[in-house]
């Protein structure tokens, strides 16, 4: 049993790489992410996991970051946007969001892209029903969502386009 | 799905006539899509300044009451607090379109968002737990909470210069009523009432505000009108205009939402200069949905009549505007309602009148369409209702109607081009209207619904639990600027350097619908380049020239005609510094993937940045940069709201097809089919964007939107009360596009970004008259609204004893026991 | 201001640390951390994180009785094999719940002891005639004892666990083959749906004629409620118009709904009617 006081120091793994945090108990992961760790990839758009925006990868499954405990991640492996690919070596994913018009503001892509790549991590050829659901806790409030779910099969059929 | 016949990689297409490659029409992925798909983009949340506080407002939360004291000693003496402003610690200088907005509230709050005081804090905990310890004593008055009861005699005053609680009327007419009602063989009148409904911009509000060491402010905004802002800051803020300067980081939505100087803005500014550091604020979703503006809710009253032929005769409108207990520029949102009652159709006589009432409610302000859906949904249900009095089809009676090009509409707006038709017929054609859209159907289902008049159960023998049905509606706006201020225009400054990289300073204001992209588009196109050659900035108001701001579905066309006129003039000057390098006539040359090429035979002769270096090195020793300020040529609207305000139109027409659950009242949205008068696709794969994203936001404004807001209150702010549309609504869409060339626009294009949201509510209101015979007049059309109307519907048909057996003998459209009717 | 994170590796451990003054047990943290995150409810001195504790995540079928562990996830409800043999009515509503980022997280034992008279695993749970176990710390170590589903639920947020008693296990018989069962939730808007109304029902019939009848729904009263009465104009009874007709009345007023931000009262009754009658008539084609 662990058992800390006020700060607890807790290590996991973040995009492969192992960070060591110092933590208020009740310090959120997204919060930890962005404030702690300036991956401000991950958005925070509600902070209640009514959106989606702040969605990365806790040990392989999609979550909502602002609803898990940075304390708890301690030994986890953790895989934010910043993890899944960069600027000029793009993730296919990545890249099908960009050559199919998926994104706009662009605030909730990386929430979005994490919540497909999960989808995909699983299923490697969703029909486009099971992307709707895969997607159905992210918002978007520009682009309707048509690209993006072509983005997301696009990707899963190998290509960059969805035609 | 949309198919087209670009090329992937380049985004260029051959033009038909020239063989020539162009850019125009082709499909540009956003420049600055692969750094936000990386996460690398910094938005307003993600800035830190170096010793940067946290700002936190503490709101009034009662909708009207007069202050009787604060008490700031407790979070004053808290750990971490830097700064607690009052008014007390201000200079308070009315602001807003109606003047009666101050950054922190004075004497008495008028709706609960009002702003009481404000904390800087080390962190955001420390300052939000420092808002939770000032107590602030109240006296409650009796609150206003809707304009009926703002209107009555005797009524609370909540502005002490507004007596009568009606800060604006406005007061339209073209024509003579009279006579119009005189002329029309059918009147039809109702009342239709539009909600709240939110942006919900995925990033929130916020800003960050720092002082310089020389007195100078710099500002972290948002805003959509970063000159006019600069102006307006100036006097709330005292700080000179030309010391302010305004960055503006890539946002998370704006949609209308910042248009407005909302009064955290100058209270961060007070903040910082109260601790001397930046101060940075940032809403929660929760303050987004309780402290930035809605969309007006509306009620309208529309009276309407045509021949017997189906041509329209008059329509006259009382709207009245919940403008809550501020006003905003949303007040203005008349003018625009304004033209869709008067020149969305030929009409010869149209009168409106509006009141702007104000309440004790929270405000509104601008959202994408500025007053034209509430106006659309109004118009275009009643033309249904026409149509439907009349025996006439509703793409009939529209045909019949419809602007032409080359018209002068009764507000005085020349439509230079107008697709009004062609939009009417391929969004039927394509929905296909003429088998699914069945006059039949109605009466039939309306008939069924009970099993007889006492029980309140649809019979499954008459009718199945789901009916389908279609509808379609058209949309009128401005697709030129729209020139309310002196100035409707946007400035450019383009530089091409020595290595034929193009550096374009736009006026325009990216917000994520694709701006930066179609000007670097425009500009590629006229300088022969890659688009990955053109830089554009537009994000420093220190940088870059004016404009008037991102509003009006303006930049495309605005900022468009003046960042291509900026590079003619920059390709005038290359082709002469060419024929001086080349020894050519500059005539015979022309420009191409980068290289000056000989215009007879498109053979590369030299690279541009060689052409550019010649010029700098040698001859005249110059750089090419340019600039141009265009000016749309547009006029301001008299006093009568008449007037060209814009240089060309948009028009389109949406055809929805729906799927209405008879025992529930859930309306689900099939398939959409829109065909939008666009002038000219620039980008493509960024308009479609925009039409597909402005439909999402229309089927949510249609069917599941509300901010719902009772004794002053808000009931749902969080996005699990307040629904979006996901991707478990979006339906089927097929999109057209009308290219219509007006000689007004760059290439021939219109601006579109507000036009998609604007007629997706009545098309499906038309939709489920059509599936079950009922009217709707309200939004959202929540199941359990359609259901209470499906039951109305059914009581008024008990009384009228219709005789159901020989409907449904009639009708070969009768249904097996748990089928659905599809045409 | 949360001070204390204790990362529970036993049922024991997990009963210690909830006797501190403040602490709270921290499973998926799906409905917590909303309320803490809008100050809607205090955040306690300790956290007491329960998910680490083995017994608590797994499904078992023994002895003819499947257990479910409280920490069990909704995304593993939805796609575990006993669940959707024994219970299909509740991986369908686990299916249902939020979506996938949430249904990675949230537990069942959280939705039950969360407590909403929304909770969409507690209809099909009453349906299943669920007992659950609860753990505390007695005398002699760990003390035990079960709750019957039925006698779970007290109020909204209210549950029958006394302070200091931690849900462990939630235990249920598989439905029969050859039972009808059906659960259904409805919302405004299909996706990410907090239910207006939900209902639930599990039939066992010879010959057509309705021998066993549970009814349950959720969203419609202070509790996730069961149907006695509807359940009573079912038994010993064929499905006939006129025994439907009844059932739904009997259902329309046993349940005690309210009005709120997301339906009216009138609208939830009329909607419970909607889905049962639907189920119903359902279960008579068969």
């Amino acid at each position: 049993m662990r058992q800390v006081s006020d700060t607890i120091d807790v290590a996991f793994t973040v995009n492969g790489e192992t960070v060591h945090l110092s933590v208020s108990p009740d310090t959120s992961l997204v919060d930890a992410l962005r404030d702690d760790l300036e991956l401000t990839g991950t958005k925070q758009g509600c902070g209640e996991g009514e959106c989606g925006a702040c969605s990365v990868l806790l040990n392989g499954k999609v979550v909502n970051s602002c609803l898990v405990l940075a304390v708890e991640c301690a030994g986890a492996e953790v895989l934010t946007i910043e993890g899944l690919g960069r600027m000029g070596k793009l993730h296919p994913l990545q890249d099908a969001f960009v050559q199919n018009g998926a994104v706009q503001c662009g605030f909730c892509t990386p929430g979005m892209v994490m919540a497909a790549y999960a989808l995909l991590q699983e299923n490697p050829s969703p029909s486009e029903a099971d992307v709707r659901r895969a997607l159905e806790g992210n918002l978007c409030r520009c682009t309707g969502y048509r690209k993006i779910i072509d983005a997301v099969m696009a990707a899963a059929n190998g290509g960059p386009r969805h035609d | 799905m949309i198919k087209t016949a670009v090329d992937a990689g380049a985004g260029s297409i051959t033009g038909r006539k020239t063989g020539k490659k162009t850019l125009i029409g082709g499909r540009i992925p956003k420049l600055d899509a692969p750094e936000k798909v990386a996460g690398l983009t910094r938005y307003l949340e993600d800035i830190k300044l170096p010793r940067m506080l946290y700002g936190k407002i503490l709101f009034a939360d009662r909708p009207h009451a007069r202050i009787v004291g604060i008490d700031t000693a407790a979070a004053k003496a808290m750990h971490g607090v830097r700064a607690v402003l009052t008014t007390a610690d201000i200079e308070l200088v009315p602001f807003g379109f109606g003047g009666d907005n101050t950054a922190l509230k004075t004497g008495k709050v008028t709706c609960i968002r009002d702003e009481v005081a404000a904390v800087a804090a080390d962190t955001p905990e420390i300052a939000a737990a420092a808002i939770l310890v000032i107590k602030v004593i109240y006296e409650d008055l009796p609150a206003v909470t809707s304009p009926e009861e703002a209107l009555a005699d005797g009524a609370p005053v909540i502005h002490k210069k507004t007596p009568d609680n009606v800060p604006f009327r406005f007061d339209y007419l073209h024509g003579d009523i009279e006579q119009g009602i005189r002329e029309s063989d059918v009147i039809v009148e109702d009342t239709y009432t539009l909600q709240r409904a939110a942006h919900c911009c995925l990033g929130r509000a916020g800003i960050i505000a720092r002082f310089e060491a020389d007195g100078r402010l710099t500002l972290h905004s948002l805003t959509q009108v970063p000159f006019s802002y600069k102006h307006d800051l100036s006097r709330i803020v005292g700080v000179p205009p030309e010391k302010i300067r305004v960055l503006q980081p890539p946002i998370g939505g704006a949609f209308g939402s910042k248009l407005d100087i909302h009064p955290f803005e100058p209270i961060c500014i007070f903040l910082a200069r109260a601790t001397g550091r930046p101060v940075q604020i940032v809403f929660t979703r929760e303050e987004e949905f309780l402290a930035t503006p809605t969309r007006q809710p509306m009620v309208i009253h529309l009276k309407s009549g045509a021949r017997k032929d189906g041509t329209f005769t008059f329509r006259d409108v009382r709207m009245t505007l919940d403008n809550g207990g501020r006003t905003s520029w949303g007040a203005t949102t008349p003018w625009i309602s304004m033209r869709t009652f008067s020149s969305l159709y030929r009409v010869p006589h149209v009168r409106q009148h509006v009141d702007v009432v104000y309440t004790n409610n929270i405000y509104a302000c601008a959202f994408r369409g500025y007053g034209n859906p509430q106006a659309t949904f109004a118009l275009e249900s009643q033309i249904d209702q026409l149509a439907d009095r009349l025996g006439m089809d509703p793409l009939e009676i529209r045909l019949k109607n419809a602007q032409e090009p080359g018209e002068t509409t009764g507000q005085g707006m020349v439509l230079g081009t107008c697709g009004l038709a062609e939009c009417l017929k391929t969004a039927a054609r394509n929905a296909g209207w003429d088998v699914k859209h069945s006059p039949l159907r109605k009466t039939l289902v309306r008939d069924a619904l009970v099993r007889d008049s006492n029980t309140l159960v649809r019979d499954s023998n008459l009718a199945p639990a789901r009916v389908c049905g279609m509808g379609m509606a058209s949309l009128f706006h401005v697709g030129g600027g729209a020139k309310i201020q002196r100035s409707d225009g946007c400035g450019t400054m383009l530089k091409i350097d020595d290595f034929g990289g193009v550096t374009v300073q736009t006026g325009a204001s990216e917000i994520g619908q694709g701006s930066e992209t179609v000007i670097a588009q425009i500009v590629a196109e006229e300088l022969g380049l890659p688009v990955s050659n053109i830089r554009v900035l537009n994000s420093d108001s220190d940088f870059k020239p004016w404009d008037v701001g991102v509003h009006a579905s303006r930049t495309t066309f605005i900022a468009g005609n003046s960042a291509q006129r900026a590079a003619r003039e920059a390709r005038g000057k290359l082709m002469e510094g060419a024929g001086r390098h080349l020894h050519r006539n500059p005539d015979e040359l022309d420009l191409a993937d980068g290289n000056v090429t000989d215009r007879a035979t498109g053979e590369p002769l030299e690279s541009i940045g060689k052409i550019v270096r010649s010029m700098h090195f040698g001859g005249k020793h110059e750089m090419i940069m340019t600039s141009h300020f265009y000016e749309p040529p547009s006029e301001m609207p008299d006093q009568d709201h008449k007037g060209n305000v814009s240089a060309c139109y948009a028009f389109g027409t949406h055809v929805a097809e729906v799927e209405v659950d008879l025992d529930t009242g859930v309306v689900r949205v099939l398939g959409i089919s829109a065909a939008h008068d666009v002038g000219r696709v620039i980008n493509r794969m960024g308009i479609e964007g925009q039409i597909e994203g402005g439909i999402a936001q229309g089927i949510g404004y249609a069917l599941y939107e509300e901010v719902k807001v009772q004794g002053g209150r808000v009931l749902n702010p969080t996005f699990t009360d307040y629904k979006l549309v996901t991707t478990r609504e979006v339906p089927e869409l097929k999109i057209e596009f009308i290219e219509t060339h007006d000689p007004a626009g760059p290439h021939g294009a219109k601006g579109v970004a507000e036009a998609p949201l604007v007629p997706v509510a009545p098309a499906i209101a038309n939709a489920i008259f059509n599936a079950t015979g009922v009217r709707i007049t309200e939004l959202p059309m929540t199941p359990e609204r359609v259901l209470a109307k499906l039951r109305e519907a059914r009581k008024t048909l008990v009384r009228e004893t219709l005789v159901r057996e020989t409907l449904v003998r009639d009708s070969n459209l009768a249904p097996g026991r748990g089928g659905d009717i599809h045409g | 201001m949360t001070k204390t994170y204790v990362a529970a590796q036993t049922v024991e451990e997990a009963v210690r640390a909830l006797s501190q003054t403040g602490a709270t047990i921290f499973a998926g943290g799906t409905d917590l951390m909303p309320r803490w995150f809008r100050n809607l409810v205090p955040k306690p001195t300790a956290v007491v994180d329960i998910k680490g504790v083995e017994q608590l995540r797994s499904i078992k079928l023994a002895d003819g009785d499947v257990s479910v562990g409280a920490c069990v996830l909704m995304s593993e409800l939805e796609t575990h094999s006993i669940i959707r043999a024994a219970a299909p009515i509740l991986a369908e509503a686990a299916a249902r719940i939020a979506c996938p980022q949430i249904r990675n997280r949230a537990t069942v034992g959280g939705n039950l002891c969360n407590a909403s008279p929304a909770a969409d695993a507690a209809v099909p749970l009453l349906l299943l005639d669920a007992v659950l176990d609860v753990a505390s710390s007695g005398s002699k170590g760990l003390a035990t004892r079960e709750i019957p589903i039925a006698e779970f639920f007290r109020g909204p947020g209210s549950t029958a666990l006394r302070p200091g008693e931690v849900l462990t296990c939630i235990r249920f018989k598989p439905l029969p083959t050859g039972s009808f069962c059906a659960w259904d939730k409805f919302g405004t808007r299909p996706a990410m749906e907090i239910a207006v109304a939900s209902v639930g029902v599990v039939l066992h019939r010879v010959e057509g004629r309705v021998v066993g009848a549970r009814v349950a729904y959720g969203s419609v009263a202070p509790i996730p409620l069961r149907g006695h009465q509807a359940e009573s104009a079912l038994i010993g009874r064929l499905l006939s118009d006129e025994v439907v007709d009844l059932c739904v009345t009997a259902a329309r007023k046993e349940i005690s709904p309210i009005t709120d931000v997301r339906a009216s009262e009138g609208y939830r009754r009329e909607i419970v009617g909607v889905l049962l009658r639907r189920m119903l008539e359902n279960a008579a084609g068969f």
